[in-house]
C-alpha cells in the first residue's frame, strides 16, 4: 500500500484485510501441502485433521466479506483502495476453492487407504508440489503487490496442466490393463483434477492482484497445457 | 502545432466513442491558457479544457485550488471586485467571453450562476423568478407565469410552492430555496448552468433532489459543478477535473478518475491521503 490516509483507521482496515487474506493464503499452501502428505503416507488421520481446518478457511473468508462490506460502507473506497477490496473479496473465494480442493483430496485419500496402493500415485506429490508453488507464489506477490510475479504464477499454470494431461494418459493406460485398477485410478484422476483446478485459481488470484496493481484487467491469450478434455480413451489413428 | 492547440488535446478528451458522452453533444466551452489573478496571487496557471454541451463537467481538489475561481471566469463575474483580472482565451461558441467588448448582461443571461449558500431576494417566490426574466426579455404576463411554472417544474419545486407562490422566497426551508434559484437561473433560459457547491449546506435528502435536478437539466445544458463531496462529483458528472494549486491535474472520463486515474496527485486527493 502506498503514502498512509488521512484517517488512520481506515489504514488499519485495510491492513487487516490485508492480513485475513495472507492467513487465508498461508492456510491453503498448508492443507494443499497436508493433504499430500496424507496421500503419500497413507495417513486416513492426518487426512481427516485437513477435513476438519476446511472450516477454518470457511470462517476467514467470512471475516474477509465483512470486512469487505464495512469498508465499502464506512470507507466508500476510491480508485487504489476500491480495488484492494474488491481483490480481496474475489481472492479470498480463490482461496477458499483451493482450499476445498485440497481438503477434496484429502476425504479421497482415506477412501484410498482402503485398497492397495495404485501405482501411478507416485506423479501426484509432483503435481501438488507445483500447484502449492504456484499458490506461495501468487501470495508472496499479493503482499508485495508485485505484478510482475503474479504474471509468472499465470504463465506457470501451464506446466501444471501438462502434468495433469500426462497423468490422465496414464491412468487411463492403467486402467485399461485392469478393470480392477478403475476404482483407485478414478479416485487418482479426481484428485489430479482437483490439484489442477487449484492452478487455475491461483491464476484467478493473479489476474485480480495485476488488476489491483493496474487498474486495468491483464487481457492475453493464456497459454494452456491440457487437452485431455478432448481424449476418447481409443488408441489414436496413425495418419497414413 | 502551438502549445495552446497541444494542451487543449490533450487535456480534453474527444467525445465521440466516449461511453458517456452524451449523443451529439458539441464543444460548448474552451478554455485556452487561461491565468487568473487576485492582484498579485497567481490564482489559476495556464488552465486549457473544453466543456461539453449537454454535458456535467466536475471540478474538484483541495479549498483554493482555483475550482471556483475558473467557474467564476466563465461568466466574468469576478469583475464585479477591484485587482481581479483573467488572461487568456474563454471560447463560448466561437466568442471569446474575456474580451473587452462583450454584453456582460447578455454572457450572464446565457451563462446561470448557483452559489453555495441559497441566496433568493428578499421577495416573493413569484417575484425571484419573474425578476430574471422581467430582465432580459419583453414578454406577456401569460407568457411570464407559464415561464415560472415550467422553470418550477424542472426544479422539481413546482408541487411544493404551487399554493404559495405569493408568499417569500426566504420562508422555504434550505433545499427549497436553492431549487429556487436553480429555477431563477433556468427560468431566464441560460445555455450553460454553473454550480458553485450547489449541495453543501443541505441536507442528504434535498441533495438528492438537487442532484437528481442536475441529471435531468444536463440533457439541456451544459453544467460545470464544483464540489467537495467526491462521491456527489462520481454520481452527478461525466467528467472530472482534478485541480491544484492554480493547476488542472487530471482531466478525464468521471468513471477513469475515480477508479484509476493517471496522476500520482489525482489518486491521493480522492483517496483520501492528502498530507
Amino acid at each position: 500500500m502506498s503514502s498512509e490516509h488521512v484517517i488512520k483507521s481506515f489504514d488499519e482496515e485495510l491492513r487487516r484485510l490485508n492480513n485475513t487474506i495472507t492467513e487465508m493464503g498461508g492456510l491453503a499452501e498448508n492443507q494443499l501441502a497436508t493433504a499430500i502428505e496424507a496421500v503419500v503416507q497413507r495417513d486416513s488421520e492426518l487426512a481427516a485433521s485437513v477435513v476438519e481446518t476446511d472450516a477454518k478457511v470457511d470462517q476467514l473468508q467470512h471475516d474477509v466479506d465483512n470486512l469487505a462490506v464495512r469498508l465499502l460502507a464506512l470507507r466508500q473506497p476510491l480508485a487504489r483502495d476500491l480495488r484492494e477490496v474488491f481483490a480481496a473479496i474475489k481472492i479470498a473465494s480463490d482461496l477458499e476453492r483451493i482450499c476445498d480442493y485440497a481438503a477434496n483430496v484429502a476425504k479421497r485419500s482415506i477412501v484410498l487407504n482402503q485398497t492397495a496402493a495404485a501405482r501411478p500415485v507416485y506423479a501426484l506429490p509432483r503435481m501438488a508440489r507445483l500447484a502449492q508453488l504456484l499458490v506461495k507464489d501468487v501470495i508472496d506477490a499479493y503482499v508485495e503487490r508485485d505484478a510482475d510475479k503474479a504474471y509468472a504464477v499465470w504463465m506457470r499454470d501451464e506446466e501444471l496442466d501438462e502434468m495433469y494431461a500426462s497423468l490422465f494418459r496414464v491412468l487411463l493406460t492403467y486402467m485399461m490393463e485392469d478393470p480392477r485398477n478403475i476404482g483407485p485410478s478414478t479416485h487418482l484422476l479426481f484428485m489430479a483434477k482437483n490439484i489442477e483446478r487449484i492452478g487455475d485459481h491461483a491464476t484467478n488470484i493473479a489476474e485480480d492482484l495485476y488488476f489491483l496493481v493496474h487498474g486495468t484487467p491483464l487481457v492475453q491469450k493464456r497459454p494452456k497445457g491440457d487437452d485431455s478434455s478432448l481424449e476418447s480413451g481409443q488408441p489414436r489413428q496413425v495418419q497414413a | 502545432m502551438s502549445r495552446a492547440s497541444l494542451a487543449t488535446q490533450t487535456t480534453a478528451p474527444p467525445m465521440p466513442n466516449r461511453p458517456n458522452a452524451a449523443p451529439g453533444s458539441r464543444q460548448k466551452v474552451q478554455m485556452r491558457n487561461v491565468n487568473f489573478y487576485y492582484g498579485a496571487a497567481h490564482a489559476l496557471k495556464n488552465v486549457s479544457l473544453t466543456l461539453h454541451d449537454k454535458t456535467v463537467t466536475a471540478f474538484i481538489g483541495p479549498s483554493g485550488c482555483g475550482k471556483s475561481t475558473l467557474l467564476r471566469i466563465l461568466n466574468r463575474i469576478y469583475e464585479l471586485y477591484p485587482g481581479q483580472r483573467a488572461t487568456g482565451e474563454v471560447i463560448v461558441d466561437n466568442e471569446n467571453i474575456l474580451s473587452p467588448s462583450l454584453d456582460l448582461n447578455l454572457l450572464r443571461a446565457k451563462i446561470g450562476m448557483v452559489f453555495q449558500k441559497p441566496t433568493p431576494f428578499p421577495m416573493s417566490i413569484h417575484d425571484n423568478i419573474a425578476f430574471g426574466i422581467r430582465l432580459y426579455e419583453k414578454l406577456s404576463q401569460s407568457e411570464i407565469e407559464e415561464r415560472i411554472e415550467s422553470a418550477l417544474h424542472r426544479a422539481a419545486l413546482w408541487d411544493e410552492v404551487k399554493d404559495k407562490l405569493k408568499q417569500s422566497g426566504l420562508s422555504l426551508s434550505g433545499g427549497q430555496q436553492q431549487r429556487l434559484c436553480i429555477a431563477r437561473a433556468i427560468a431566464v433560459k441560460p445555455e450553460i448552468l454553473l454550480l458553485d457547491e450547489p449541495a453543501s449546506a443541505l441536507d442528504p435528502i434535498s441533495t438528492q433532489r438537487v442532484e437528481e435536478l442536475i441529471d435531468e437539466l444536463k440533457s439541456d445544458y451544459c453544467i460545470a459543478i464544483v464540489t467537495h463531496n467526491m462521491q456527489q462529483a462520481a454520481r452527478v458528472s461525466n467528467y472530472t477535473a482534478f485541480m491544484y494549486l492554480g493547476e488542472l491535474v487530471e482531466f478525464d472520463e468521471t468513471e477513469t478518475i475515480f477508479t484509476h486515474p493517471k496522476e500520482r496527485r489525482t489518486e491521493d486527493y480522492i483517496t483520501g491521503r492528502f498530507g
